[in-house]
């Protein structure tokens, strides 16, 4: 398949895209909503291509000895959840959905609580003040934690105050500059994309 | 107790087992929640995606038209085929190219002029609030999106004039990293706050 | 200072309070104030679109405050139409709803609707403007939106009043890309505190009506609503915590200056 086929399809498409934002015509709209159509359902297959590929790479392990419980253990999750879902529906009450409040929301909610303890490790291990730089972060990371808290309201009123004005203010004024840049390369990339300068997605 | 939750419960402490090592209650736990996920997403998406948008319009409504974006979705599948992933790319390049051609439009306006437009502001201050602190903090609003976008511009080298204006860039910078750190903190806190309140209290009834 | 006592410390820093409440008083912030006031602006019978994004892993944090949301919603007899663009969001969203819809005795296909999932936030962001049946032919329960009472009469951005987003990464400022610039639909964000510094950009420029940030910005919406809940209970655990976590940088950074002296 020829290069220039995919880098075709990407231009024509984004610029109906962006034409059609500017440019009002019934046929318009109705090939508009169309075409998301389409990209909602191809969508959905780039996500099952990495299910897929999890099922694939975890079969395989099931091979070597000290990974094949738990591939199997996966796997078997797997298997279970799509037995239970497409047979016995989703609804509350359901095998289904006691399985994704008991096992899955527990197991992913406490996988990221551990991140708590980490950060306390880190709070006393890593958090150094090298630098001004570094100073001037800790300084503020401080005075938000205490701010947003009841007993920084306790300690002093103008703590609550001042960590506001601090992120209504610099953070703010900050974060609007980083958002602006991240804007412009937003669009310089898209434009690289359209005019077929920017190739990486199409990968090797 | 009921079964539910003494599971979840029991599901948990191999999670915190982690803390002390990794073990193979841990490594059971973990795999046991990519397995699940992974199922549970392939559930939702066929049932609430696939067969109202695809199944149903194709078997009951004898909608042929939906067989084209079927067929694209389908190319996609061939990227887990080596010698055949390249047919993925027209359907990828159709995915990219709608989502440059909305992101333009959509980002130049919410993230480029509006922005920019409430960084502007009247030197006459509103009726009733402080003439000094309003255009102070107005002027730190600025100065802040202007310094720290002077030290994203890597065009021209950091010195003399622009350098020491990045300069003031990067401490507006730390003032953002460390109220961010401050919220994340907070974040990762409140996470196990909510997995002791759990334990302590839906599992072994010690709150109220 | 080994790491097992730090991890006990921040265990003991959290758990006490718990048991042993302080009674601190809350500050109301601005932004949830803002938040809260739009919402009670609404008037009765309007509808608006809630969406459920954010995954399992963050649920300590969205679960308080989407209750808070849904509370002050159903209290006003506002309509509900809901959806998630994240396979997690869609069964936590529909099990909040489910559950604070059977305290104010709401119907479902009348009062309130749950679409369902769709992934690819641009098409569905932007389709949703045109029409909600062309996103979802059938909602997550498997009717048809032309069966139903609320999406017979709500069938677009034109029909609602605003959109609520209850988020733990991008998507409020999707909504905002989209659904605000293309149709000028009024966006409120409610996130998890991570991304709440993310967000002041938005809404200082206006193009959020309202932030709620983490734990604390559910334990303030708790508190204008009067419903103590889920955030209010953990706000004195998460005070000690915090007060741990500075301590421990005062002290490492102390030990560092210790060292280098010596």
């Amino acid at each position: 398949m020829p290069l220039r086929l995919p880098l075709l399809v990407v231009s024509i498409s984004a610029l109906f895209m962006l034409v059609q934002f500017f440019v009002k015509a019934n046929f318009l709209d109705s090939a508009y909503q169309e075409v998301l159509d389409w990209v909602q359902i191809i969508y959905l297959f780039t996500l099952w291509v990495g299910a897929l590929n999890l099922i694939k790479l975890h079969a395989k392990k099931t091979q070597d000895k000290r990974q094949a419980f738990y591939s199997l253990v996966t796997l078997a999750g797997i298997l279970l959840m799509l037995i239970f879902g497409l047979s016995g529906g989703k609804a509350t009450g359901s095998a289904f959905n006691w399985v994704f409040e008991n096992v899955q929301v527990p197991l992913q909610a406490t996988m990221f609580s551990l991140l708590a303890f980490f950060v306390a490790s880190a709070a006393y291990r890593g958090f150094r003040a090298r630098s001004g730089e570094a100073f001037i972060l800790l300084a503020v990371a401080s005075l938000v934690m205490l701010g947003r808290v009841p007993i920084g309201n306790l300690i002093s009123e103008r703590i609550p105050d001042l960590a506001n004005w601090i992120l209504n203010f610099p953070s703010m004024a900050a974060r609007r500059g980083i958002l602006i840049g991240i804007g412009l390369g937003t669009v310089a990339t898209a434009l690289r994309i359209i005019l077929g300068i920017e190739r990486t997605y199409l990968g090797k | 107790m009921e079964l539910g939750t003494l599971t979840a419960a029991i599901l948990t402490l191999f999670i915190f087992s982690f803390l002390y090592r990794d073990n193979p209650f841990y490594k059971f736990a973990e795999h046991l929640l990519v397995g699940v996920s992974v199922g549970y997403f392939l559930v939702i998406s066929i049932d609430n995606v696939l067969l109202p948008k695809i199944t149903e319009p194709l078997f009951q409504q004898k909608d042929w038209s939906v067989l084209l974006p079927l067929l694209a979705g389908a190319l996609i599948l061939t990227r887990l085929i080596p010698a055949w992933s390249r047919w993925s790319q027209i359907s990828l390049a159709l995915v990219i190219g709608v989502g440059a051609g909305v992101a333009i439009p959509a980002t130049l306006q919410a993230q480029i002029l509006i922005q920019m437009k409430a960084t502007m502001f009247s030197i006459i201050p509103p009726e009733g609030s402080s003439a000094l602190l309003y255009i102070f903090e107005r002027v730190v609003i600025l100065v802040g999106l202007t310094s720290v976008l002077a030290y994203f511009f890597f065009s021209k080298e950091h010195k003399g004039a622009l350098g020491s204006y990045a300069k003031i860039g990067t401490y507006f910078l730390m003032i953002f990293f460390g109220a961010t750190f401050g919220y994340t903190v907070m974040s990762r806190l409140s996470l196990l706050i909510g997995r002791v309140q759990f334990l302590l209290g839906d599992w072994l009834k010690f709150l109220n | 200072m080994r790491r097992e006592v730090i991890y006990i410390l921040i265990v003991a820093a959290i758990t006490v309070p718990l048991f042993l409440p302080l009674g601190l008083k809350q500050r109301i912030t601005p932004e949830v104030e803002k938040f809260y006031q739009t919402v009670e602006e609404l008037p009765a019978g309007s509808s608006v679109i809630v969406s459920f994004d954010f995954e399992a892993s963050t649920v300590a944090e969205t679960k308080p405050i989407a209750y808070a949301v849904l509370r002050q919603l159903f209290s006003k007899n506002v309509s509900v139409i809901s959806l998630s663009m994240l396979a997690e969001g869609t069964g936590l969203g529909y099990d909040f709803l489910t559950k604070i819809t059977q305290e104010y005795n709401k119907k479902y296909g009348e009062d309130y609707v749950f679409l369902g999932f769709r992934p690819q936030y641009q098409a569905t962001i932007l389709g949703l403007g045109e029409d909600f049946s062309r996103v979802f032919p059938r909602d997550y329960l498997g009717n048809g939106l032309s069966s139903l009472q609320l999406t017979q009469k709500v069938k677009n951005y034109a029909d609602v009043a605003m959109i609520i987003s209850i988020a733990d990464g991008d998507l409020p400022q999707y909504w905002v890309d989209y659904a605000q610039t293309r149709y000028q639909k009024k966006v409120l964000a409610a996130v998890t505190a991570v991304m709440a510094t993310t967000y002041y950009p938005y809404l200082s420029s206006g193009q959020f009506s309202g932030l709620v940030g983490g734990l604390k910005g559910a334990a303030e919406y708790e508190l204008l609503l009067g419903q103590p809940g889920l955030g209010s209970k953990g706000m004195e655990a998460q005070s000690l915590g915090h007060i741990l976590i500075i301590l421990l940088i005062i002290v490492g950074n102390l030990t560092l200056l210790a060292k280098r002296n010596k």
